[in-house]
């Protein structure tokens, strides 16, 4: 058996979506407690707010006075269950669609609203 | 066969990246007051500088290709949100004035040619700049910067019409202390090796190794064109030294506008040699504007885990395409403010030397350990370099910010 270490291995790994599309990275892990049975990783966290939490209080405090200033209402935290991961390699690939989190929600907002609108958006290899 | 060709190609681009990349603003700025102040007698700092930074490239370059991940990756796995957090603000500051100096260059390049001031250039440069990014592809950006920037070979030719005591050049790569002005003169040495070793630089390189899909395969093509590049860049920062030691010393001309910096080529080479020194200017400064703002993307996106690739259309990397967008539009408004491309230089060279530690030392850390590097680490010769460096960037952390204040005016 090959063991893996949680906080070397893959906590702030790349993750890569069923599109390989990088989706952020590993920002937190949680367990999941539950009475009776040991404790197993449950879920990847992927967010500002959590990353937030991880560097310390001031860093916290001035992101959440940003984040009340300029009105944002969702937490923006993606929680991927651990079972979706498919593959860790030096990137953490999951089998869901970047497109449906919510931390890619600046990432949408970004290309719908500014991007798409500024010629030459397309010209690229695909 | 293909991809041998490919990989020479590729050395020798590497080759040209270090001639035309080397020089920029920083570089051009540094390397002329040292030799105007000091005549050749800070040559040997420039070696430093150049030695350090080749070192740099090819552990970057070599880090990049072995674990098919850049810099800014390791930094942010290995490390933890944490650390990343202060190597992040600190190089996204010293990369944002850089970048506000190399649009300044390239406008103070276009001032001089035309007699319109450099405020009114600063937002058709970084149009222009921008819309190179925004369109072009990783080899435009590399390359074309690359190509036309071999016009600073104009600084070795002036150099050589000037006729300096070679064997005094020679003397003064060995590190000397100054006969007067002590802190004026390290006060120069700490920015001339802010200018040589930039951060930015690394994080380009080790992205371009991703860009460019590079593995074990290009370790030695890698090694090669950062010592060969390096040394010709290297080589054209020590001409600049001599030109300005030859032209401007004899005259203590103080160095306070790039009309005074000009002459360094103008007094060997005549009319042409101000063209050649307009041309040089602007087309490194621009081709540096590139590479700064494109790091800037990098360095956030590789960070937090976005999308990115100079290579890929706008709209499949938003955030990346929007980072160098919003940085080289501010930048340039700063310029348009009318902040003095000059001053901003050599505070800005200073700033990044200080910034140095963060950036080093992490280095030294992830080119021996072996689950990165499986069997590439460091030798022992590249670990007595990177230590000796990580020294010398903590030297220049403690000793820049009081530099700045006793000798800086």
């Amino acid at each position: 058996m090959r063991g893996l270490h949680l906080v070397h291995d893959v906590q702030d790994a790349q993750l890569l979506d069923r599109h390989h599309d990088k989706i952020g990275r590993v920002d937190g892990l949680l367990l999941a407690l539950e009475d009776g049975r040991p404790p197993r990783v449950a879920t990847i966290l992927v967010g500002g707010r959590v990353r937030d939490e991880r560097i310390g209080a001031p860093v916290r405090w001035f992101m959440q006075l940003l984040r009340t200033l300029v009105d944002v209402k969702s937490d923006g935290i993606s929680r991927i269950p651990f079972s979706a991961v498919r593959e860790i390699s030096h990137v953490v690939e999951v089998d869901v669609d970047g497109a449906d989190l919510a931390s890619q929600h600046v990432e949408r907002w970004l290309c719908d609203h500014v991007v798409r609108h500024i010629p030459g958006a397309y010209i690229g290899r695909q | 066969m293909a991809g041998n060709v490919k990989k020479w190609s590729n050395a020798a681009l590497g080759l040209v990246c270090g001639i035309g990349g080397f020089l920029e603003i920083g570089s051009i700025a540094t390397a002329t007051q040292a030799g105007a102040e000091f005549g050749v007698q800070l040559a040997w700092v420039v070696a430093v500088g150049t030695i350090g930074l080749a070192v740099l490239m090819e552990m970057s370059g070599r880090l990049a290709a072995v674990s098919k991940r850049t810099y800014t990756d390791l930094l942010r796995e290995r490390f933890g949100i944490r650390f990343f957090t202060a190597p992040l603000v600190v190089v996204l500051i010293v990369s944002l004035l850089a970048l506000a100096a190399e649009i300044g260059g390239v406008s103070t390049a276009l001032q001089m040619a035309t007699g319109v001031s450099l405020r009114w250039w600063a937002l058709p440069v970084a149009f222009v700049a921008w819309m190179l990014l925004w369109r072009g592809t990783f080899t435009v950006v590399e390359q074309g910067s690359a190509i036309f920037g071999i016009v600073a070979i104009a600084f070795a030719v002036g150099a050589w019409k000037l006729h300096p005591q070679w064997n005094e050049v020679g003397a003064a790569l060995v590190p000397s202390r100054p006969a007067h002005d002590a802190a004026r003169y390290w006060y120069i040495a700490v920015s001339v090796v802010g200018a040589s070793v930039s951060p930015y630089l690394f994080i380009f390189h080790s992205s371009g190794a991703i860009e460019d899909a590079w593995d074990t395969e290009y370790v030695s093509v890698n090694r090669l064109s950062a010592v060969l590049g390096n040394l010709f860049g290297g080589g054209l920062s020590i001409a600049v030294l001599i030109c300005a030691a030859m032209v401007l010393a004899p005259k203590h001309a103080n160095v306070d506008s790039f009309d005074i910096i000009a002459q360094t080529l103008a007094t060997p080479l005549g009319r042409a040699g101000l063209w050649f020194f307009i041309a040089t200017l602007g087309i490194t400064c621009f081709g540096a504007t590139l590479e700064i703002a494109l790091s800037v993307s990098y360095l956030l996106a590789q960070g937090f885990g976005w999308s990115w690739s100079e290579n890929l259309p706008p709209a499949r990397n938003a955030r990346f395409s929007m980072a160098y967008t919003v940085s080289i539009l501010a930048m340039a408004l700063v310029m348009v403010a009318g902040i003095d491309p000059l001053k901003l230089t050599t505070v800005t060279m200073v700033v990044t030397a200080a910034s140095l530690p963060l950036t080093i030392i992490p280095m030294l850390v992830l080119m021996n350990d072996t689950d990165v590097m499986s069997a590439y680490t460091n030798g022992w010769v590249a670990n007595a370099a990177l230590v000796a460096l990580s020294i010398l960037s903590a030297v220049l952390f403690v000793v820049a910010v009081p530099l700045q204040i006793l000798g800086g005016g």
